[in-house]
């Protein structure tokens, strides 16, 4: 009993970045049905920035918040203008071209850094919470309740804005959305960079916590997409809610199996509900297939 | 009557037709053998010209060695359409099988090369039964989980794959156990290598099958409406494209003599590498992925060489390179050329 409490407890935090990760993606991959494999580099250079923002500007890590977001928003309109919003039609070149940003990303990351990995001394380690009996960092809290409001101010974003209801309204139909007046270049680009901003914002949270190198993208992208489709295409709160089961699967797979198979575990576990139900927990039944179908 | 076909023979959709026609069409058998043997000539060329060169012929090896495993991966990346990120996993399956049965029991690779291919052609026909369900960015995922699935089990399992550590296969020279003095004969049987994978490749393009895949790729609701049995015609696609992609890890192991699980199983460098070198050459045409081979690798290593002072700008070249061809050369350089040829032989 005390085993399985500290297991949830572990996976809830654990879960509480998955989810943060995730949910830029969710709007990229799940909602407007951008296969971008890029995902885990893009937060790999939010991550940079943010040590940069630390680092030159002398800023308090999450105080970078206000500097990098902006600057992801715009690298996000940026790719989508320039590299996806070509292909958009194109799913296979789609994965080729973000292969390639991934690619290029992480290795031009490689060749400024000379590959030196890079932190941010004390936080975390320093401000560590007692709570029942379990530590945990302060950097995780932090991260767990950042993910929560995230999720719930994009929530009434997508349901009760004009805009959402736009970016809504493209997923569903772009022809459609198109003859209503909505401009549906300038809302993948929008939708884009806020997925990507979000992702800047996770990538602060996740500073202070892990360790700084070009290759964690791909501890996280993989983590993500399993997230965005598990809680079913476009669901923000599926995203969430599949974050933390990730999370906790980890955690029990790592105490109950060993720790080095502990990703093993989720992934086969990805692969199974993948194929039993790719319209994943919270999604519309055959919605995963929506983004698929020809729409000119 | 004549009116009509007359109207429609200057139209572009008749030519267009006409072309389709003429593709449809079977071409005589002397023409496919002597294509073949015509470009396995040329591709002998650099072979002939880099005999002696320790350094050159080196790389002449991995490029005949990339250009089969592209090819293989072609056969269902390409003409299937089927985006698999697991084909690493076949390649290191095919090299850590025999390179354990030679290390443990002294049985020699060519035995066991063929024995690994069924072996991995079996089980991932196995896997890729329910992963078919998938389609398009949703398979890629599931292959690309499959790939990382392997990397953890390959890390953990000591046993069998020597973990993180990796296995060293002691240099000891003869035919019998595939490894040689002469690097010359590395390169002469990563050629023949090619050669098969290409002989298979251009048989299943003049084949049935092939052209169900085609089919496949194009609208698999339609290639299921006119009676093909799409996920029968998948899984030989990738039966056969496993099967080929096993040989080539066992050449590789036997070449390099030193397995570990950050080498067989890196995306980058081994499952990303086989679709980069296929979409660059042409992806889904039969020499396209010996074109991207013959570009990309000899350039990757120059890269490498030029500023071997920086790490990763072979990288960053490659996936600069990557997105340029996404966007502006879909077809690969088979299809570039091809639109070329057509725009010089319609100016007179």
């Amino acid at each position: 009993m005390e085993n399985l409490f500290t297991i949830l407890f572990i996976g809830l935090w654990l879960g509480g970045i998955y989810g943060l990760v995730s949910i830029g993606l969710t709007l990229i991959f799940g909602v407007i049905r951008i296969t971008n494999f890029a995902h885990g580099e893009v937060l790999m250079v939010g991550m940079y920035g943010t040590y940069l923002a630390y680092g030159w500007l002398g800023l308090n890590p999450y105080l970078a918040v206000v500097v990098v977001v902006p600057v992801m928003f715009v690298f996000g309109v940026l790719i989508q203008r320039v590299l996806m919003q070509p292909l958009l039609d194109e799913p296979l070149m789609q994965m080729f071209a973000s292969f390639g940003l991934l690619m290029f990303l992480q290795n031009l990351v490689l060749m400024l850094t000379r590959g030196a990995s890079l932190g941010i001394p004390s936080s975390g380690r320093a401000d560590n919470l007692s709570i029942a009996g379990i530590n945990l960092s302060l950097g995780h809290v932090l991260a767990f309740v950042a993910s929560t409001v995230i999720v719930i101010a994009l929530h009434f974003f997508l349901r009760h804005t004009m805009m959402g209801k736009a970016i809504r309204a493209v997923t569903q139909d772009k022809r459609a959305a198109a003859t209503m007046g909505i401009n549906v270049n300038r809302i993948y680009r929008l939708t884009f960079g806020l997925g990507t901003a979000i992702t800047g914002v996770a990538s602060v949270f996740l500073t202070p916590i892990y360790t700084l190198s070009p290759s964690i993208g791909g501890d996280f992208v993989l983590a993500a997409f399993a997230v965005v489709v598990l809680g079913g295409m476009g669901s923000i709160w599926g995203a969430y809610f599949a974050g933390l089961i990730i999370g906790v699967t980890e955690a029990a797979a790592g105490f109950y199996i060993d720790p080095a198979l502990k990703s093993a575990v989720w992934f086969l576990i990805f692969i199974i509900v993948l194929i039993v139900r790719p319209s994943g927990l919270l999604g519309t039944v055959g919605a995963e297939e929506v983004g698929l179908r020809e729409q000119h | 009557m004549s009116s009509i076909s007359g109207i429609s023979n200057g139209s572009p959709a008749a030519t267009d037709m006409q072309r389709l026609r003429r593709a449809a069409v079977h071409e005589p058998f002397g023409r496919i053998v002597g294509k073949y043997l015509f470009g396995l000539s040329l591709a002998l060329v650099p072979f002939g010209l880099l005999f002696n060169d320790y350094y050159s012929i080196n790389i002449l090896t991995f490029v005949y060695l990339m250009a089969g495993l592209a090819c293989a991966w072609n056969i269902i990346g390409g003409f299937g359409g089927q985006f698999s990120l697991a084909h690493g996993v076949f390649f290191a399956a095919g090299a850590y099988i025999p390179a354990q049965f030679y290390l443990k029991y002294g049985v020699s690779p060519w035995l066991t090369a063929p024995a690994a291919a069924a072996v991995v052609a079996t089980a991932a026909v196995l896997i890729s039964w329910p992963t078919f369900r998938l389609r398009g960015p949703f398979f890629a995922i599931a292959t690309m989980a499959l790939n990382e699935v392997a990397a953890v089990l390959a890390n953990y399992s000591d046993s069998l794959t020597g973990g993180a550590r990796g296995l060293l296969i002691p240099f000891k020279a003869s035919f019998s156990h595939m490894i040689f003095v002469e690097r010359w004969k590395y390169c002469a049987l990563m050629f023949a290598f090619m050669a098969l994978t290409l002989a298979v490749v251009v048989v299943i393009r003049q084949s049935r099958l092939g052209y169900y895949l085609l089919a496949v790729r194009e609208d698999e609701d339609s290639a299921r409406a006119s009676g093909v049995n799409v996920l029968a015609v998948k899984l030989w696609g990738m039966g056969i494209s496993a099967a080929l992609t096993s040989v080539g890890g066992t050449l590789f192991a036997m070449f390099i003599r030193f397995l570990d699980p950050p080498t067989l199983l890196s995306l980058p460098d081994i499952g990303v590498k086989f679709a980069l070198l296929s979409l660059i050459g042409g992806i889904g045409t039969v020499w396209g992925p010996v074109l991207g081979a013959f570009f990309i690798i000899p350039a990757e290593n120059f890269i490498r060489a030029s500023l071997g002072g920086l790490p990763g700008a072979h990288l960053v070249v490659l996936g600069l390179l990557l997105m340029l061809a996404a966007l502006f050369l879909k077809k690969g350089i088979v299809g570039a050329a091809a639109a070329l040829w057509r725009r010089v032989r319609a100016t007179p």
